[in-house]
């Protein structure tokens, strides 16, 4: 009689074992939570800051290598890169942060190898990290930080262009002095002539541009 | 229940008043045609094709200024940029063009008025069909400005920034 009772009950032993195997496993992760567009702002905060940091070194590094054309396209860029972190800064500050970076000591190596890591880098900005940050930007309807992050977008894409042409030929830009690059001062936007009245990133007019050589 | 929209912003007021130049400096020109062959209302249909340049001029220089806060906002990429900027040079003429037409089929009108001198036949005939002229070719920047306008928006998928608002009760029902 007891034995058959035991055998009854088994499944309800089975059950609670179960539930109680299920309550002792560790519980699966939770999905991180998805960046605010403050965080977005910090995380290209400090990019910025280190990306400028990381050209002024590598126009260092072209100067020494005697490629004195290349060394302006850093030294623009750089500068470039100041005016998106101080855009970005700006916008954390109006959201009632704090801006926050962490500058690194820039990896230097031969020009053309610190060419190829500035296309990769910029080209990261320009087709995944500004875009997503964009996207949540909009979600946000935040405008100030849709303008700061498309001003960059635009210039990290022209970043990467004239990168990527000077890599091309960086044979014959040995022995090559300073030239001239114009930086717009309000978006960063970078050109090697100013053959328009308006700025075409932000519109402001062309005397916003700075000379960077 | 009717309820009023959400106020746009600066730069989201762009779709909206860039209509208000086409239309109303596309019409103009028709006034003052029919201003030459109704002869018994010309001074009122001049005066009413004035009110419509003067209307449309200005809603130029509201749709170049909400264009540029829009266009900061825009999507880019290099087809956009080449089309922004296109649109953007063409607005700026396109408002300077039809700034110094108002201005000047102001004093056209006006003129006889102050003077208190009626020009001849001929000559009023003569003056308005040189204007229409020169009109015309304003006209044709107009038409380019909405045109790269348009493919922006359509082909290149361009959007403002719409302020957001609460789904209608069927769509909300739906999710």
């Amino acid at each position: 009689m007891k034995t058959t009772s035991f055998v009854r009950s088994l499944p309800a032993f089975a059950l609670a074992g179960a539930a109680a195997l299920v309550l002792a496993l560790p519980a699966p992760a939770a999905a991180p939570p998805a960046a605010s567009t403050l965080d977005n702002l910090q995380a290209a905060y400090d990019g910025e800051s280190n990306a400028s940091a990381k050209y002024a070194a590598f126009a260092k590094k072209a100067d020494e290598e005697g490629y004195g054309q290349v060394a302006s396209l850093f030294r623009a860029a750089a500068r470039a890169e100041q005016i998106h972190a101080a855009n970005h800064a700006a916008v954390i500050k109006k959201l009632g942060g704090v801006p926050k970076n962490d500058v690194k000591a820039p990896e230097v190596k031969t020009t053309k190898e610190n060419l190829q890591a500035a296309i990769a880098g910029e080209s990261y900005e320009r087709d995944k990290m500004y875009p997503e940050f964009l996207a949540k930007a909009k979600k946000d309807t935040n405008r100030d930080a849709i303008e700061t992050f498309n001003f960059a977008k635009a210039a990290e894409a022209e970043h990467a262009k004239l990168y990527s042409e000077s890599l091309a030929k960086l044979d014959s830009l040995k022995g090559t002095k300073a030239v001239t690059y114009y930086v717009c001062t309000v978006c960063g936007f970078t050109t090697t002539k100013l053959d328009f009245q308006k700025c075409p990133v932000c519109f402001n007019p062309k005397d916003k541009y700075t000379k960077v050589g | 229940m009717i309820e009023l929209p959400p106020a746009p912003s600066w730069d989201g007021l762009h779709p909206l008043i860039v209509h208000f130049p086409v239309a109303l400096l596309l019409v103009a020109p028709v006034l003052v045609l029919l201003a030459l062959v109704v002869r018994g209302h010309r001074r009122g249909l001049l005066l009413a094709a004035l009110a419509l340049m003067v209307l449309g001029t200005a809603a130029s220089w509201v749709a170049v200024s909400t264009g540029e806060a829009a266009g900061k906002l825009a999507d880019r990429s290099p087809e956009v940029n080449a089309v922004l900027e296109h649109h953007e040079e063409l607005a700026e003429t396109t408002r300077l063009v039809f700034t110094v037409l108002t201005a000047v089929f102001a004093a056209l009108v006006l003129a006889p008025v102050v003077l208190k001198r009626e020009p001849g036949e001929v000559a009023t005939i003569g003056v308005a069909v040189l204007f229409l002229a020169v009109y015309g070719a304003g006209t044709l920047v107009l038409a380019n400005t909405a045109h790269n306008g348009g493919r922006l928006v359509h082909e290149l998928g361009v959007r403002a920034l719409m302020p957001p608002a609460p789904l209608p009760a069927a769509e909300a029902e739906k999710d």
